[in-house]
């Protein structure tokens, strides 16, 4: 079982995970939900269709202007607060890889510390740890937060993510954080070419089977980008194609940006392995 | 004798697990629960299902449907539920009947029938009048729709003598018309694809000389097929 907030869920159950991100600079939405109106509008939106979980961020993964830590606090945290006030049970979670960050979200009422850039804080458990909130680590090789990776080479990119993401979730339980609330994520396209997301997705089925939830992150990422030589605002067959997959061979956590397209992908996962029933089924029983 | 008897459809979408999350026709499914429940009201010694099947048989009365073969979300062992439990898979329309047997707790004697779609009305007469003296206080039950070639999503391709067809049998089978039932023709339910030809004509040998009164409890077509729910009991003596 699965804990996030105050909500349990079955090993079967997929949860979407919406990107609502509080920066004007994220590659995908350029900033759109920059103007907290436009973002609490994506979240109603999101909520609406179905998501599960809100990551809200406040630094985007590339590159760009220095955003400190009071910044990024500005940016997240009074955001978190009011989603929290509009949606008392909505579990939210904040992408950030700063310790600082992290106290001040769960004060706001965060449930889930999203470390993307794979335990750069070695203090970001204790805070996980102190507010009975879940932890994602995550897998960015040794690349540090906001750069893009360089010439990266792996013996074995798997062994590589398996190492780092249970070695911090190993000590994130030491430091007190609920088990239970725990998730590991290989993070595409962190620390990793192309080549080495597609054999992380490959062979997904080797992070599943060692019994933590395995949360993804590929929403219209490069590597997807890459593979079909598409631009962000081309690649979402690609994006749920690779959804399928990672739903197949066992992922539970979904961060995206289309939450119905993701939900329907996940709904058909579910049905072809047998474990939710069709919506409605009349062909050829009639 | 026959105690009471019980027409229903046999759409595998009786089944409540096989529709999904939606129930799909939910009021089809409490008709039949309420004429099989009015079946054994009367408190029978053992019940005769009588069902269209490839053959006109006798099948082991512990036998019972084989949902598997209509797919539905997978049993937790990938062997057959026949081969675990060694109960006899029946046809799906006999296995129907067994099925709403078990949904009403019925656990008495069973005697279940197939007939053939070739049984030519004689025998089928002949074969529902044997079922009827038993020596014993029998409830029959009988599973047949009409036709499924009555609309553009039908099954069947549109045939415009389905609906005559069909209100003709649905009358009889109001109006308790024995005679009318013998006198449907095979042939033409064949085309038609109304699977219950020999089984009404079954349940018309079975209650002849004993004056029933019919009840209909659901007829329509939602999805193309007639479905025709009805009990019928005897005159008392």
């Amino acid at each position: 079982m699965l804990h996030l907030g105050a909500r349990t869920y079955p090993p079967e159950q997929r949860l979407i995970m919406a990107i609502v991100n509080r920066t004007p600079d994220s590659f995908y939405d350029k900033g759109a939900t920059w103007d907290e109106a436009a973002a609490m509008d994506r979240v109603h939106e999101v909520v609406a269709a179905g998501a599960d979980i809100l990551d809200i961020g406040g630094v985007a993964a590339a590159p760009g202007a220095p955003v400190d830590v009071a910044e990024e606090i500005r940016r997240t945290v009074p955001f978190v607060a009011t989603v929290r006030a509009a949606y008392p049970d909505l579990v939210i979670s904040v992408d950030t890889w700063r310790h600082e960050v992290a106290r001040a979200a769960c004060q706001a009422g965060a449930d889930l510390l999203n470390d993307t850039w794979g335990g750069q804080d070695p203090e970001l458990p204790g805070v996980a740890a102190a507010f009975r909130a879940g932890l994602v680590c995550a897998h960015a090789g040794q690349q540090a937060p906001r750069t893009r990776p360089f010439r990266v080479a792996y013996d074995d990119v798997l062994a590589d993510v398996l190492e780092r993401t249970l070695g911090q979730a190993a000590r994130a339980v030491a430091a007190g954080v609920d088990p239970a609330r725990i998730l590991i994520d290989a993070a595409h396209d962190f620390g990793k070419n192309t080549w080495q997301s597609l054999e992380v997705t490959r062979r997904l089925g080797e992070m599943t089977s060692t019994g933590w939830p395995v949360l993804v992150s590929l929403s219209n990422k490069d590597f997807i980008g890459e593979t079909l030589d598409r631009p962000p605002g081309g690649r979402l067959t690609g994006t749920l194609a690779t959804t399928a997959i990672c739903a197949w061979l066992g992922a539970r956590v979904f961060r995206v940006h289309q939450i119905q397209e993701t939900r329907d992908v996940l709904r058909m996962v579910s049905a072809i392995k047998g474990e939710q029933p069709p919506a409605r089924t009349v062909r050829g029983l009639a | 004798m026959i105690t009471a008897a019980a027409l229903c459809p046999w759409p595998p979408l009786l089944v409540r697990e096989l529709t999904g999350a939606d129930p799909v026709l939910p009021e089809l499914r409490n008709a039949c629960a309420a004429a099989v429940t009015g079946l054994l009201s009367a408190a029978p010694e053992a019940v005769t299902v009588v069902a269209p099947g490839p053959v006109t048989a006798a099948w082991p009365g512990d036998g019972r449907l084989d949902v598997a073969a209509f797919g539905g979300l997978p049993a937790p062992s990938s062997a057959p539920a026949s081969a675990v439990s060694g109960i006899c898979s029946l046809p799906p329309a006999a296995g129907i009947g067994a099925y709403l047997l078990d949904q009403a707790g019925y656990q008495g004697p069973r005697v279940i029938w197939t007939v053939s779609q070739d049984e030519p009305p004689a025998g089928c007469r002949k074969l529902g009048a044997e079922l009827a003296v038993t020596g014993q206080r029998t409830a029959l039950l009988v599973l047949g729709d009409g036709s499924a070639r009555r609309g553009p999503k039908a099954p069947g391709a549109f045939d415009p003598r389905a609906a005559a067809f069909d209100a003709a049998v649905q009358h009889a089978v109001a109006a308790a018309d024995l005679d009318a039932l013998l006198a449907v023709d095979p042939a033409l339910a064949r085309d038609l694809m109304a699977t219950g030809r020999p089984a009404w004509q079954v349940l018309a040998g079975a209650l002849g000389g004993t004056e029933p009164a019919a009840t209909v409890r659901y007829a329509d077509d939602p999805f193309g097929v007639l479905y025709l729910v009805a009990s019928l009991v005897p005159a008392p003596h």
